[in-house]
């Protein structure tokens, strides 16, 4: 559980910085956390595997502050694991590699072979014992680091971004993997991914970060494609013609989330409407009464957006089934995720 | 100069420079190590300062103890000038920068995602930065042969801190000094390949070592 978080690097220049008001994860809940670079995600992993300590706020683990004692916070780092982005093995074997971690525990050497087979085989990994670690191909590297975690049976396994490097059928395993042993051995996950389906799949929860902050996650309204910017602002074209404005710089494949509270609905003669970026005609193509004063409207024209509107505003614009309307959001309320190593899928339909 | 004069020299010069580069590398792999993993103020200027330090002709360095140890010096009451201890001190402080120097390099070359892979399997403070001396190994042993190497081809401090006294501090170097000065350049020529057969038998552990590296 944290609380009141906040997280600086010291002695940096850099403005970022990480702040949660709260989150707690349960014992064996896998959750995952999804943003764009430099959101704050392995910042985030970095403190909840105990390696940096948060510059102010409480940090609980599993009911007790890990930070109390040096004794202390060994013990409880040996809890957690953190798999990196790009995964360092030692000098040496593969074997060593994965023994590293028993040995530093003092696990009687007996125990070894199995627990080390063990996690190799999860990996597709067996036999290579003996081969030198420095010889592995980066997607061999990334599975026994996973295997070399693994053997361990930590109670928190922290992945960042665990398939970012390895080919779709490993990456499908490796999910398996970590899905396995969260439901079946009762591991509490933490994963960070730009995979926004992969996310949606595996995670219980999903923490969605930008520029060190929970922003609210919507599964509404997911656009990609490739960034391009005039150094002021950026923009994805979905479909051609149709223009996604977002603030900031980015470039690379990103996918652009907006909530559906955050677009405004107007009549297709609205003046109010105005010329400005993010402007999108359409017709409305399904209305469905969400809560008691508000409706979800879907707006299909280019793009499909869905919007959510107060019923007085529907009432006002009088809005209805195969209306034309326009639709306008603010580049602000724009999220992203992303860059993606492999395309988010788009759930809009 | 009879075998056994000979042989004592050689012995000299073994005995001290290999205690000077031991000792110096016991203080200087735990310097560069705390060094290449902090970063606190002043550290630019400490790494300056060794690197000046580093240049530091040998005889400044033997003027320097020959004022500490000499009789009339602040520690003149130990009774260490002029003998091998004295030379050990003396080469310590020669070679210790050159070790930090070339360890913190080393160190520095070391990824820094093994200490953080080391300390999330579980590692303590003190194993993670084993495994940082363990990834550096080959390149921490050329910087301690480079230490010995440099230690037992100096002269300056051999000479002032060690009187050149027969079967007691002459070393090679002196010795080579004493043979050239007598006019008897054959002794010195035939003492100067020794010295040369020995620093290509370290010159040999190096590549070996590296060899193993790759």
């Amino acid at each position: 559980m944290l609380n009141g978080l906040r997280y600086t690097y010291p002695g940096s220049s850099s403005p970022f910085c990480l702040e949660l008001d709260s989150l707690r994860i349960g014992a064996g809940d896998m959750l995952a956390l999804v943003g764009p670079n430099g959101a704050g995600k392995t910042t985030l992993l970095l403190i909840l595997g105990l390696l940096v300590r948060p510059s102010q706020g409480i940090l609980a683990f599993f009911g007790e502050d890990p930070w109390g004692s040096d004794d202390r916070i060994l013990r409880a780092r040996r809890e957690a694991v953190l798999l990196t982005h790009h995964p360092y093995l030692f000098k040496g074997t593969v074997y060593e590699n994965v023994a590293f971690g028993l040995k530093v525990r003092r696990i009687p050497e007996a125990e070894w072979p199995d627990r080390i087979g063990q996690a190799l085989s999860l990996v597709e990994l067996s036999g290579v014992e003996n081969k030198s670690a420095a010889g592995l191909s980066a997607g061999q590297t990334q599975r026994v680091a996973l295997a070399r975690a693994l053997a361990l049976r930590p109670r928190v396994l922290l992945l960042d971004e665990p398939t970012a490097n390895i080919e779709a059928r490993l990456a499908l395993r490796v999910e398996a993997i970590v899905h396995e042993i969260c439901h079946e051995s009762g591991t509490t996950v933490v994963f960070s991914t730009h995979n926004f389906s992969q996310a949606s799949r595996l995670g219980d929860e999903i923490l969605y970060l930008s520029d060190g902050r929970r922003v609210p996650f919507s599964h509404e309204n997911c656009f990609s494609g490739t960034a391009q910017t005039d150094g002021q602002r950026s923009w994805i074209e979905p479909r051609p013609g149709s223009r996604i404005v977002f603030k900031g710089t980015q470039k690379g494949h990103v996918t652009c989330v907006i909530n559906p509270e955050d677009i405004r609905l107007f009549s297709a003669d609205d003046p109010a409407a105005g010329q400005g970026p993010n402007v999108f005609p359409g017709h409305v193509t399904r209305l469905e009464m969400t809560e008691a004063d508000k409706a979800l409207v879907r707006i299909s024209g280019g793009l499909t957006f869905r919007v959510t509107v107060p019923l007085p505003e529907l009432e006002a614009h009088a809005v209805s089934l195969s209306r034309p309307v326009l639709i306008k959001f603010e580049p602000e309320a724009v999220g992203l995720i992303g860059p993606a190593s492999d395309s988010p899928e788009n759930t809009n339909d | 100069m009879i075998v056994r004069e000979l042989l004592l020299a050689i012995w000299v010069s073994l005995k001290t420079s290999g205690l000077a580069a031991l000792i110096a590398s016991l203080l200087a792999v735990p310097a560069a190590l705390f060094l290449a993993g902090t970063d606190f103020r002043g550290k630019r200027t400490v790494l300056l300062i060794n690197q000046t330090w580093m240049a530091a002709p040998t005889v400044v360095i033997g003027l320097l103890f020959y004022a500490l140890l000499g009789r009339s010096g602040p520690l003149g009451r130990f009774g260490l000038l002029y003998t091998q201890t004295a030379m050990t001190i003396g080469q310590v402080f020669l070679i210790l920068p050159l070790i930090i120097g070339f360890s913190y390099t080393a160190l520095r070359q070391v990824d820094r995602r093994a200490r953080l892979t080391a300390l999330t399997l579980g590692a303590s403070p003190r194993q993670a930065g084993w495994v940082v001396l363990r990834e550096a190994k080959f390149a921490l042993l050329v910087a301690v042969l480079a230490g010995f190497a440099r230690a037992i081809s100096e002269v300056g401090i051999a000479m002032m801190l060690g009187g050149n006294i027969r079967n007691a501090t002459r070393n090679i170097t002196t010795a080579i000094a004493l043979e050239t000065a007598k006019g008897e350049f054959s002794n010195g020529v035939a003492l100067g390949a020794i010295l040369l057969v020995i620093t290509l038998g370290i010159n040999v552990l190096v590549q070996v070592g590296l060899r193993s590296k790759e």
